[in-house]
């Protein structure tokens, strides 16, 4: 039941009215919780043990931290059971396979069986969520929510259980506690972010995938302008794929009177890797910043201690995209990345002297070049990929003209919204126009897609 | 000292509350402008509305849609529903009755002006018969096809033809258990009753059911499949990479005659051997079963309904097999009798003018039209209106004008 289709859209309308006639009543919690576990079980309802474990756990390691003194012993159970929650479910695979192949390579006739385990949509994003929780806690960051229903609401809140954003407890559990004033603006606001997210869902990022998977899937029957032109617009397309699922979620939580953060800022305007990831998925950038970079040592150790924390901290994050190496080298491409610049987007040269457009596009095409690891099935076809961009033909690219004209001009909105000239995209006939336009778009032209957000699999 | 002490715990709240109330404000709203008021959105809900109520008629306007006597829908459109609701309501207007089956009413071996409809009409001597029948429908789609999409057939003749192939095995008739990809699934039962080989996931099934009902998503179809090879404006300009999607938009219908040429022989002809069908059990039938659901609602819909049965090519069946057809045939007479519709069941044709085992070619179509002309049934409930200006066997009332209908009248009939 993904945002963008019909069965969603069912779901919304039968839940959304008993929400509003129940959100002053003791049941607007329990209905919010049933809906959200209802919304997941259609996925599988398997996963409703496992998300309904670990609220059970965390909720109640927190209770004991409460009552005992022994706190960093019910914080290491909590962050133990979330981790190994997440190393089973997630990383079992990885860690028998590259297992196996040291087993091989020392010459030991021993294979591990494959654990064959299913990974549970959504599983990163609500232990994160979670385990922000308990450790804001032990903290002391936050009070100690006494409903396990709230709590489980909390964690489970379906509008951002798939996908994020990972949102923290001090924001979205307050939310929680009051009952929600749900004004007309608040429904033409959440509109106005579902119909943007779906645009970018179903007539970008899905167009864009066309283009893409047919490049990626055979890079080696392609020519330089073929896999250049499909690595930018992968760029494009993960951004407007999650961002656009993060606009739509946004907008359903907003029509029910919640508000979550803002995921995405333009991150391809970014002028510097460091301005990058403080525009790409913030909500998990700020939780690395918090949980890991800063337990790290973060920046207070000298500079050798903090490019190694950004560094590790990166590669860290490159792992929680996905068990495989190529994440595993993406998040180590970004850590040297951001080791190789910080100093250079310090100085009064490259702030000064380079061209804001010229930054924004060094940075684009480092983060594309970033994302061909992210993309490729394996390290060896990202390895094809960067040596055919350099050394193969120039052959016709056969890139639809339609998805860069749609691409360009999401990018010219973009630079014009963070320019001198945002009050133009501000006048009434141009917002106006816009919806009307996307409107018809994806009434007229988008394909009825069912494909699901590239960031379920993580 | 305790007053002081509630006033600060209130005053305490209270910037508590502020707090938090000042916190949630703070999450930015998004990094675009795109942020309208209510009654913008009330002007953009209006003008969407209007796009998606009169958009469809408005296109009926600029697309000009004048069929040649013996259309039908063109093979490459026989998903285009909301053409062929369209062409039902114009058939409707202009022609007596419709003619309305799968592809043996269609003609998928032949040209148009071999269809069983073109020779009604050759020996009527006037347009009377239009050729509604959709290439590969089976039942269970056509009855899908009547009651969404044929709303206007109302008040008309109807020839309603009934193909026991789609009775000749468990998997024609959608039977088995097994995923089975079969012509038109958005036609079929999304839901219940439930068809058991139709495998389509839930999401699938609902965004079918809700097109059914909005006839803008069956327009957006229409643009696709008529204008963008059948593929969605994203898909189309992968294949067209360089080419402008609006100028492929040239607002005329394709008007080709294509029909699968693979066969122009007889099945007798090309000697395949006799074969043993596992006929299904007329009970348990789902082709039955919807075959007698458009029988109905043609009916309520105010329609003379009158039913063709086959002919079969029996030539192709075992011995045993054709007894089993033919008890089923007796099987269904009754029904029809029993429920007072006209019908006609015609022997099988000689071997040599099938195609296959159900599909006529050329001489088989005009025999069966003459045969049809020559039936009782057909005259009194079709004919019945206009048989004051021919009389079928007066060669001067009766126009054979082709060569094909002419050999056929020919042929001594075997009733």
């Amino acid at each position: 039941m993904l945002f963008h289709t019909w069965p969603f859209a069912l779901f919304f309308i039968i839940i959304y009215p008993a929400y509003l006639a129940l959100k002053n009543t003791k049941l607007r919690l329990p209905w919010l919780l049933a809906a959200s576990y209802f919304f997941y079980a259609c996925f599988n309802p398997l996963y409703l043990i496992l998300i309904s474990y670990s609220t059970l756990l965390d909720y109640t390691v927190v209770m004991k931290m409460a009552k005992s003194a022994r706190r960093k012993m019910w914080l290491s159970i909590s962050i133990a059971n979330n981790l190994g929650l997440l190393g089973f479910f997630k990383y079992g695979g990885f860690v028998t396979d590259n297992l196996n192949l040291l087993l091989s390579s020392l010459g030991i006739p021993y294979v591990l069986p494959a654990p064959g385990i299913l990974l549970p949509i959504g599983i990163s994003f609500y232990i994160f969520q979670s385990m922000s929780y308990t450790i804001d806690y032990y903290r002391g960051n936050i009070e100690r929510e006494t409903s396990l229903i709230r709590y489980a609401t909390f964690v489970s809140l379906f509008p951002r259980l798939l996908a994020g954003p990972i949102e923290r407890a001090k924001n979205l559990l307050p939310q929680l506690h009051k009952t929600p004033r749900v004004s007309i603006q608040d429904i033409v606001d959440g509109l106005s972010l579902f119909v943007v997210g779906f645009f970018k869902k179903v007539a970008l990022a899905d167009y864009m995938a066309l283009y893409v998977d047919k490049v990626y899937d055979a890079p080696e029957q392609f020519q330089a302008p073929a896999l250049v032109l499909a690595t930018f617009l992968f760029s494009w397309q993960i951004y407007f794929d999650f961002s656009g699922y993060t606009d739509m979620a946004r907008g359903v939580a907003r029509m029910m009177g919640f508000r979550l953060m803002l995921n995405f800022n333009n991150p391809y305007l970014a002028t510097g890797l460091g301005d990058f990831w403080s525009r790409w998925h913030i909500s998990l950038s700020s939780w690395f910043k918090d949980y890991v970079y800063i337990p790290l040592g973060g920046n207070r150790k000298g500079k050798f201690n903090t490019y190694k924390n950004m560094f590790l901290t990166m590669v860290i994050s490159g792992l929680w995209h996905g068990a495989a190496w190529t994440f595993v080298t993406w998040g180590a491409l970004h850590g040297l990345g951001r080791f190789c610049t910080r100093e250079l987007e310090r100085t009064s040269f490259y702030k000064e002297r380079i061209p804001k457009v010229a930054k924004q596009l060094l940075v684009f095409v480092f983060v594309s070049f970033a994302w061909i690891f992210f993309r490729a099935a394996t390290i060896s076809d990202a390895w094809v990929i960067v040596t055919r961009i350099f050394s193969s033909g120039l052959a016709n690219p056969y890139c639809p003209l339609l998805a860069l004209a749609l691409t360009f001009a999401v990018w010219l909105y973009q630079f014009a919204y963070e320019s001198r000239f945002k009050w133009v995209l501000e006048l009434r006939p141009v917002r106006v126009g816009i919806v009307l336009l996307l409107v018809f778009y994806l009434a007229v032209f988008a394909p009825a897609s069912e494909k699901a957000f590239i960031y379920l699999q993580f | 000292m305790q007053k002081k002490g509630i006033v600060d715990a209130g005053r305490s709240m209270l910037d508590a509350r502020r707090n938090r109330k000042s916190r949630i404000e703070e999450v930015p709203f998004s990094s675009n402008c795109v942020r309208l008021s209510g009654y913008e959105w009330i002007f953009v809900g209006i003008v969407a509305s209007a796009l998606f109520c009169f958009g469809p008629t408005l296109w009926e306007r600029l697309e000009k849609f004048e069929p040649a006597p013996d259309y039908r829908i063109p093979y490459e459109l026989s998903s285009d529903y909301w053409l062929y609701s369209r062409y039902c309501r114009w058939a409707t207007s202009k022609y007596e009755t419709l003619v309305i089956g799968d592809s043996v009413i269609w003609g998928h071996y032949v040209p148009q002006h071999n269809t069983l409809s073109h020779y009604l009409n050759e020996i009527a001597g006037r347009n009377q018969f239009a050729n509604l029948g959709v290439d590969g429908i089976h039942p269970v789609a056509l009855a899908g096809l009547l009651r969404y999409y044929g709303r206007d057939i109302s008040a008309k003749n109807i020839i309603l033809h009934f193909n026991p192939l789609w009775m000749s095995s468990p998997k024609h008739d959608l039977q088995i258990k097994k995923e089975h990809h079969f012509n038109h699934p958005k036609l079929v039962p999304q839901f219940i009753p439930n068809i058991p080989c139709y495998k389509a996931l839930y999401s699938k099934r609902i965004s079918t059911v809700i097109e059914r009902y909005v006839p803008f998503l069956n327009w957006a179809s229409h643009l696709n499949i008529t204008y963008f090879q059948s593929m969605d404006t994203p898909m189309w300009t992968l294949e067209h990479p360089y080419k402008n999607p609006l100028e492929a938009v040239t607002f005329q219908l394709p008007t080709s005659d294509n029909y699968d040429k693979s066969r122009r022989t007889s099945r007798s002809g090309r000697g395949t051997a006799r074969d043993t069908t596992q006929w299904v059990e007329l009970q348990i039938s789902l082709q039955w079963s919807f075959f007698q659901q458009s029988v109905e609602l043609l009916k309520a819909r105010g329609n003379n309904v009158f039913v063709l049965v086959g002919p079969f090519n029996e030539h192709m069946l075992k011995n045993e097999s054709i007894g089993t057809y033919r008890k089923m045939k007796s099987k269904i007479e009754v029904w029809l009798q029993q429920n007072n519709i006209a019908y006609y069941m015609p022997q099988t044709l000689p071997s040599e003018w099938y195609v296959d085992a159900s599909h006529p070619l050329s001489k088989g179509y005009a025999m069966l039209a003459k045969q049809l002309f020559e039936n009782e049934s057909f005259r009194s409930s079709i004919l019945a209106p206009s048989l004051k200006l021919w009389s079928v066997g007066d060669s001067s009332g009766c126009n054979l004008a082709s060569s094909d209908a002419k050999k056929a009248g020919d042929i001594s009939l075997d009733f």
